[in-house]
């Protein structure tokens, strides 16, 4: 089953991960899970089951209690020196977009390179520019991100990401605040990204994304991984009831509202 | 009957008084954003004992009159503890230790205010903490906290006021001396009045002009 996943070699590799709130909650349970180079992975599943828990902890945000999280060979520890040079070469897009809101759309895409990579500021210009292009908002560059819809504020999260050049990218929801006009434009912002072979981590709802542009799909409940698989055969012919309850509940939902708004 | 010559006269007498007052904000206002900055990230980011010790000292000085204060440091500290201080330099450092208690508050609601997404998305870029600091959750908290404390800058000039029991030559004791000498209590009140107003008038101006400058929409 995975013989077609292992020609290219893994670049993110989570393994037995253990992470407790200091509240007690245990958020992951022993996760494991592995994106190879030039992968769409989506991970999906029930709210409150650690999948964003997980990317935070990918990008060294938050600690983990037991269990590794290599980059390449490099381990991820967080709040050490290493974790943000980690932190670099992995892009990461919010659910609440948390563009700077004292900022331009330029400037927040330039906001990388200039502090961080301290790139000399025509340099910024430039690959700023071309990066808003990208994502289909360069007449957007000098406008403040209160006034651009939440699917161009996302666009612009995207671009800031990408600015840093990363290695691999973290999409934490990336569509769950928007309205669904605005959906589209960032879905095909992604489905972009993953033809031109950026390695992506993504927590989603959106499994129409997951069923078509994700080379491997897990599902998550309770701070474990049920189930993973390629998506022909995590929608087609999951395994386990629980996969299959969740995704017909999934399935359900939008009607369900439908009908409840109706009442 | 108002008499206007002795509005008009009450003026120069003033004027040694004004530049005592004038010096008095513009000594005591940048050393208190300077206390309250450290006494609110002492509260924000220290280690527990040393936040509480923050947090002690900034309630004491929010919870109990100025006046007081003053007149404690002025009567009390040199008699108990032995420091001598100037009477200008005793009430400047009263009014440190006031007026940076209230702005702390300030600061730190205001940068408590800037949700942890904006810390993270600055980290996530690769930033150190320091930076997503200065260049992300700073220049947020502080247009949020500009009102404020324009209006503490407004409100600390005329509280100067109160060193005027105290001995410190200021505006008010000017006039109240000018008072005494001559009797003409409303022109030399009305021309105090004056005094104030024309100089915080601006500047409360100056302070809502900054402020639309620097708001940021969200």
């Amino acid at each position: 089953m995975t013989g077609q996943r292992d020609r290219t070699p893994a670049l993110i590799r989570i393994e037995d991960v253990h992470r407790r709130y200091p509240n007690g909650v245990e958020a992951l349970r022993g996760v494991s899970l592995v994106a190879h180079e030039g992968e769409v992975v989506c991970i999906i599943g029930p709210s409150g089951s650690g999948k964003s828990t997980l990317l935070r902890c990918v990008n060294g945000l938050e600690p983990i209690d037991r269990g590794r999280i290599l980059l390449g060979d490099r381990e991820v520890r967080a709040k050490s020196r290493e974790a943000r040079e980690i932190r670099r070469q992995i892009g990461m897009v919010f659910q609440s977009f948390e563009l700077f809101p004292h900022m331009t759309a330029l400037a927040n895409v330039g906001e990388g390179p200039r502090t961080v990579l301290r790139m000399p500021r025509a340099d910024v210009e430039l690959r700023s520019r071309a990066l808003l292009a990208k994502v289909g908002l360069a007449d957007k560059a000098d406008t403040l991100p209160a006034q651009l819809s939440g699917g161009q504020q996302q666009r612009v999260a995207i671009a800031r990401a990408l600015a840093m050049q990363p290695r691999a990218m973290l999409f934490d929801e990336a569509t769950s605040a928007l309205d669904p006009e605005t959906v589209g434009d960032v879905l095909n912002v992604m489905q972009q990204l993953a033809r031109e072979g950026m390695t992506m981590l993504v927590v989603t709802h959106e499994m129409a994304f997951a069923r078509d542009v994700a080379d491997w799909v897990a599902v998550m409940e309770n701070g474990q991984v049920l189930e993973e698989g390629t998506p022909s055969n995590i929608f087609g012919a999951p395994r386990l009831a629980r996969t299959r309850e969740f995704l017909l509940r999934v399935e359900h939902a939008p009607a369900r509202a439908a009908r409840g708004a109706e009442e | 009957m108002f008499y206007w010559p002795a509005f008009f006269e009450a003026f120069p007498a003033l004027l040694p008084g004004l530049l005592v007052t004038i010096e008095l904000t513009v000594l005591v206002m940048p050393c208190a954003l300077i206390v309250a900055l450290v006494l609110a990230l002492g509260r924000l980011y220290a280690p527990r004992p040393l936040a509480r010790i923050a947090t002690g000292w900034v309630e004491f000085w929010r919870a109990t009159p100025l006046l007081l204060q003053l007149y404690w440091l002025y009567y009390v500290m040199p008699s108990e503890t032995g420091i001598l201080l100037p009477g200008f330099a005793t009430v400047a450092f009263g009014l440190v230790c006031n007026v940076s208690a209230f702005l702390s508050e300030n600061f730190r609601a205001g940068i408590a205010s800037i949700r942890p997404g904006q810390r993270h998305a600055g980290l996530a870029l690769g930033m150190s903490e320091r930076q997503a600091f200065f260049r992300i959750v700073v220049p947020q908290a502080w247009s949020r906290v500009m009102p404020e404390t324009a209006s503490m800058w407004v409100e600390l000039f005329k509280e100067t006021s109160l060193v005027s029991t105290l001995a410190v030559a200021d505006l008010t004791y000017q006039a109240l001396a000018l008072r005494t000498a001559n009797y003409r209590t409303l022109e030399v009140l009305t021309a105090l009045a004056l005094s104030y107003l024309v100089l915080a008038y601006p500047q409360a101006k100056f302070c809502d002009w900054l402020y639309r400058r620097h708001r940021i929409r969200e």
